[in-house]
């Protein structure tokens, strides 16, 4: 009985973070302008340096959509540093601490950004 | 037991979601269109800007320019992947959206762009059949050659021209092949029949570690800048007509001169208000005898002697650092012995397979974001140069250059993707962008229908000439 609950809590939980939720589709033309916190700015360098080839605007090109999916910041960052998959791991060389900080602030911003196209 | 049945499931769920698992979803991965609807309400742009079509019914326009009254002109380039053959032209565009023919080229395209200066028209002629050239044209249509003999036979063709605040003819010549070595990709193109003996040229002597890789339709290996089934030599001589090379010529024809080497495909150039020039340069595919993975497209600042990294480095990382592996391949090594120097680092890296071309720099107010350079992003030609999840390019984008942001400026309001996959009118494949001499108004060519099935099926007649204007 323990598990069957367990079971109906959590592959739910994989599906949607799987699928996700809301359109990926973000850039001025789509969602307006975006308006960022300095730590939000920042990570957008970083975002644009280290992620941007293969998740453009965070959506999915050759990676997939990073702005649907509610995976918490936690997760992102073991994932940047442990890679996962075809995805490159980003070690401390790479991608300080600091630098990495900013870089989810940029994530979440982005995610947050205006969900109602503006269309 | 339950519980590993839950953790099978989870991972078979984030594994489902993963690149490896998942199908190739392309712009051009789509069924072919018998015609094109075009309707500018179909494109996003930022606030305060309107987007019209000018002219209709191009057949592969690459490329435009303005001559000295201001009128507008466009090439026709006369050749797209796919093998498919057509003439190349020179047209003006009239008001009404008609084209007047101004000059033919000769069976040698595709005519990948266009510039004015002094006069005369500038156009780079790819040379699939007969090599590359630098051709001058007259407003009554002469065609002369400048420069002749570009090695120009194989992937990636004669691009540019661009005119220089000094007068000079500044265009860039594309590599033969994806990575430094001939292989079976290159038949697929269609040229390594007609040129058999074709292979990349260095800019400078070179030496390489002398590595070969195999193929399946060729008993005997083949070496990096040799020809396919050749071993090659351990040393190879450069030249100035070489292979991923921007070069310069005199308007005369007179004073070729290499100024850099080591791109892949430098396909726009353009020089900034302040006169330093900008390449866009489509990164490395996932195919061949030596497929490189995840490789970006870059901007370059180009800086006379530098070489820039083709084919050992994508931007300044090198491409055996782990990061251009694709899943369960091997890791690429390094094809030259010794560097010419450490690859300077890009101005900013577009989408992987987006195919940055053409580029122009904002330059009057009225338009906005002067400084800023235009680049139109012609799009994925999946799977044919590798897998992706999604289409990528087909917009137009905005880099600030002096720090590399990039922000989407002209894109379909549907989805991401060609508006023939995505049933609607708007943005086909833009290759070029070009401002009108006041600076108030923003030209994009747009190649028009290239679908990718099993081999690429370019569109003729689906072209369109788009404006953009502030309002």
């Amino acid at each position: 009985m323990e598990n069957h609950s367990r079971i109906k809590r959590i592959l739910p939980l994989a599906i949607f973070l799987l699928v996700g939720c809301h359109t990926a589709r973000r850039g001025e033309p789509i969602t307006g302008p975006l308006h960022l916190s300095p730590p939000g700015e920042r990570g957008r360098l970083v975002f644009q340096q280290r992620c941007y080839q293969c998740h453009p605007n965070g959506e999915a090109g050759l990676g997939p959509a990073l702005n649907n999916k509610p995976a918490p910041k936690r997760l992102m960052k073991t994932q940047v540093r442990l890679g996962l998959g075809a995805m490159p791991r980003f070690d401390h060389l790479a991608i300080p601490q600091n630098d990495l900080d900013d870089l989810m602030a940029y994530i979440m911003e982005l995610r947050k950004a205006d969900k109602k196209p503006k269309l | 037991m339950r519980t590993h049945v839950v953790c099978a499931a989870l991972i078979l769920a984030f594994t489902s979601g993963c690149y490896a698992f998942r199908p190739s979803n392309g712009g051009g991965q789509t069924k072919i269109p018998a015609s094109r609807a075009v309707d500018p309400n179909d494109v996003a742009l930022p606030a305060g800007y309107r987007i019209e079509p000018v002219a209709q019914g191009l057949t592969f326009p690459t490329g435009a320019a303005f001559d000295e009254a201001g009128k507008i002109y466009v090439v026709e380039s006369g050749y797209a992947y796919g093998e498919v053959f057509t003439t190349p032209r020179l047209v003006r565009i009239e008001s009404n959206g008609s084209v007047t023919p101004i000059a033919t080229g000769k069976n040698n395209g595709p005519w990948t762009g266009l510039a004015f200066h002094d006069g005369n028209f500038f156009v780079a002629e790819g040379g699939v059949n007969e090599g590359g050239r630098i051709l001058r044209i007259s407003k009554t249509g002469d065609v002369r050659a400048l420069v002749d003999g570009l090695p120009s036979f194989g992937d990636h063709h004669t691009d540019g021209p661009a005119i220089s605040p000094d007068g000079w003819i500044y265009f860039g010549q594309g590599t033969a092949s994806n990575s430094g070595v001939v292989g079976e990709d290159n038949a697929k193109f269609g040229w390594l029949k007609r040129h058999p003996d074709f292979h990349d040229i260095p800019g400078q002597d070179i030496t390489l570690v002398g590595q070969t890789f195999s193929s399946r339709k060729s008993k005997n290996k083949t070496g990096a800048f040799a020809a396919f089934g050749t071993p090659g030599q351990t040393t190879v001589p450069g030249a100035v007509k070489c292979s991923g090379g921007i070069l310069r010529v005199r308007p005369d024809g007179s004073d070729l001169q290499l100024v850099a080497w080591g791109f892949r495909n430098p396909f726009g150039l353009a020089f900034s208000p302040d006169g330093q020039l900008y390449v866009t340069d489509n990164g490395y595919d996932e195919r061949g005898s030596r497929p490189i993975w995840g490789a970006p497209d870059l901007l370059w600042r180009v800086q006379t002697g530098l070489w820039y990294g083709w084919p050992d480095y994508s931007g300044n990382e090198p491409v055996n650092n782990g990061r251009f592996t694709a899943p369960f391949s091997r890791r690429p090594q390094f094809i030259l012995a010794h560097h010419p120097n450490d690859p300077p680092a890009p101005v900013t890296k577009f989408p992987v397979h987006s195919s940055a071309d053409g580029i122009d720099f904002s330059r009057n107010d009225r338009f906005g974001h002067v400084g800023d350079a235009f680049v139109a992003l012609f799009g994925d030609e999946a799977k044919a140069v590798g897998k992706i999840l999604n289409p990528s390019g087909f917009r137009v984008v905005r880099v600030n250059v002096s720090n590399g942001l990039i922000d989407d400026f002209a894109v379909n309001k549907k989805d991401n993707g060609p508006a023939s996959k995505l049933k609607k009118a708007g943005l086909e494949r833009p290759v070029a962008v070009r401002f009108n001499p006041a600076g108030d108004a923003l030209y994009v060519v747009d190649f028009g229908i290239l679908a990718h099935t099993d081999k690429a099926h370019p569109q003729q007649g689906t072209g369109v000439l788009w404006k953009i204007t502030h309002e």
